[in-house]
């Protein structure tokens, strides 16, 4: 019974030393994480809202959809867009896109945050050209109704990457279904 | 001598991936590209090496009975400082590595060491120990991992290194090419050790 | 739709994301314990059994002590706002699986002295078995709730026991076999894994709903 207690005590003396350093490890590094979060965040947000490069961009919450508004300089009146976050299922994983809309609802910019499709296949969809800033296949939903594309196979006119039509459909879908139920919202809002 | 006998052992004779079949996980995992390969061997490199060092040096204390948990806190410890560091400063290495950089703490690998090597072997010989057998994991996983990249996509480390016209083998990037590959590299190496040893008799 | 969703979690589990040719995990016992039918199977049982409580188990542990939420117990306890122990989730989970195998072994032993003596050698195996961690990691990674969780582990489990057995059928076959002399036991055993997973790839077009 001794022996018991004494190992007891040996391991929960290992066990806290342990959640100590961690807990110090922790403290420095989380502010690190947090400001690469945020740095991808904005970047990815100022990318898809490309003309308010110098302007503001601001978090709102509508009825639990969290979307973001951008102003096209310093001062808040002139809103030049929306960007929001949609998720549709791919292939093989669960595909996360920015989108970044006009106040006329025409997609200014989209970004692929999370994918994990097939490499060759679904996941060149984030793929970028020697020398090119944007990956080539998001390009074409620059200047798109946000609310009325769909790929060719389904009478639209984003052309599917290669081999990865279900990848190409998603991602479509996914931004097609947020931004109409995010445009109904702030229409209805006013 | 003696020392550079112990460093070798983990690259050739003992290599733990080709020889020892030990973290056969995250070599196959991740040897999509050489660049994850080297991030995923480094961060093994690391762990290996502290886990080593704790475990040699509080080695005479530690009761028999309940060594194994005891291991299994600090390995899990270097982990997560790993983790954490790699999130913090390269969140692109992080995020292609996953899943598979809590799993170094059940890599056997470093389980292993501690319990076969540190746990009975002086502080400097562990460190040597967890170099060897962390390089030699490295460069089995990385010779992997140049196998799949350049057939797969055509590149090394990122360069393009085939000719445009090059079709990638796209099957190399996916599963079924992680195992071909590292099935057809340990024939080569037994292959090898057969013709030396005719060679030397 | 949770149906539907668990339906989704099951299939993706045993063939399309299979832990051992897709996500490549638990490959030590693969390659290990294959050689024999009786063996891959006591492996295999002794896995679903230990990976559906561990997926339970470390659920609990990280909803209701390590993530700050309403429901966290510490806080509940100590009547305090709750601390974020998220970074404590690598060492209490391989902990909590480590003392839970041990456990499992104590009480099978003693419940069930014939269970024992099949599945006894390989409960101690698991604990370094990656895919027992993995799938406690990826029920939390892919925002998983209890039931889900629960069926994702014992699913996965599913999906490495078939695996396995596919495998020790074709090992048991294969020893009558004319390989060259380099490619016997192991590299063989890999070159088989690659077909296999070749043709689990054909699992991925599966489309449900």
């Amino acid at each position: 019974m001794k022996e018991i207690l004494k190992y007891a005590l040996i391991l929960m003396t290992v066990t806290l030393i342990a959640s100590g350093a961690l807990a110090l490890v922790n403290s420095l590094t989380a502010p690190k994480i947090e400001a690469q979060k945020q740095k991808e965040l904005q970047q990815g947000l100022s990318n898809v809202l490309c003309n308010v490069d110098y302007g503001i961009i601001e978090k709102q919450q509508l009825n639990g959809h969290v979307y973001y508004t951008g102003y096209a300089d310093k001062d808040t009146s002139q809103l030049s867009g929306y960007a929001f976050s949609a998720y549709g299922l791919g292939y093989s994983s669960t595909i996360w896109i920015l989108v970044g809309i006009d106040t006329a609802g025409f997609i200014t910019g989209i970004n692929i945050l999370d994918q994990k499709e097939t490499p060759g296949l679904g996941a060149r969809c984030t793929e970028i050209k020697s020398g090119e800033k944007n990956p080539w296949w998001v390009e074409q939903f620059r200047n798109k109704n946000a609310k009325t594309i769909s790929v060719v196979k389904d009478g639209g006119t984003i052309e599917s990457i290669t081999g990865a039509t279900i990848t190409s459909r998603a991602i479509t879908n996914a931004i097609s279904e947020k931004s109409k139920i995010l445009l109904q919202q702030l229409n209805n809002q006013g | 001598m003696q020392l550079m006998k112990e460093f070798i052992k983990g690259i050739i004779s003992e290599n733990p991936v080709f020889r020892l079949m030990l973290g056969l996980c995250p070599v196959l995992a991740t040897s999509t590209s050489v660049n994850n390969a080297i991030g995923m061997g480094l961060a093994v490199i690391f762990v290996l090496f502290c886990s080593n060092v704790i475990v040699s040096l509080i080695r005479n204390w530690v009761p028999a009975k309940i060594r194994i948990p005891i291991y299994i806190s600090i390995i899990a410890t270097f982990v997560t400082i790993v983790d954490l560091t790699m999130a913090g400063y390269f969140p692109e290495l992080h995020k292609s590595l996953g899943l598979f950089i809590p799993l170094i703490v059940v890599n056997c690998i470093i389980l292993g060491r501690a319990e076969a090597f540190a746990g009975k072997h002086s502080v400097f010989s562990s460190i040597i120990d967890a170099l060897g057998m962390g390089t030699g994991f490295t460069i089995a996983l990385t010779a992997i991992a140049t196998f799949r990249e350049i057939l797969g996509n055509g590149t090394w480390l990122g360069i393009p290194v085939l000719r445009t016209h090059f079709e990638p083998v796209l099957l190399m990037i996916l599963s079924p090419g992680a195992f071909f590959t590292i099935g057809l590299l340990i024939g080569f190496l037994n292959w090898l050790e057969h013709y030396r040893k005719i060679h030397h008799s | 739709m949770e149906i539907k969703m668990l339906l989704i979690i099951s299939v993706s589990a045993i063939f399309v994301s299979n832990f051992v040719l897709h996500r490549f995990l638990g490959l030590c016992p693969y390659i290990g314990v294959s050689k024999n039918l009786d063996s891959a199977l006591g492996m295999g049982m002794a896995v679903i059994f230990v990976m559906s409580i561990a997926s339970a188990v470390t659920w609990i542990i990280y909803y209701y002590f390590l993530v700050t939420s309403p429901m966290n117990f510490i806080a509940r306890w100590f009547h305090i706002d709750p601390p974020d122990l998220t970074f404590l989730r690598t060492i209490a989970f391989i902990l909590v699986i480590a003392t839970l195998v041990q456990f499992v072994e104590m009480v099978i032993q003693k419940l069930s002295p014939g269970l024992y003596r099949s599945l006894g050698i390989y409960l101690p195996l698991i604990t370094t078995n990656c895919a027992v961690l993995g799938v406690s990691i990826l029920n939390i990674d892919k925002n998983y709730n209890f039931i889900q969780s629960l069926v994702n582990g014992f699913m996965s489990g599913i999906g490495f026991t078939l695996a396995l057995i596919l495998m020790a059928g074709l090992r048991e076959k294969l020893d009558l076999a004319n390989v060259p002399k380099a490619m016997r036991g192991t590299p063989i055993a890999f070159i088989m894994a690659g077909c296999m997973a070749l043709a689990f790839l054909g699992f991925s077009g599966l489309k449900i709903g």
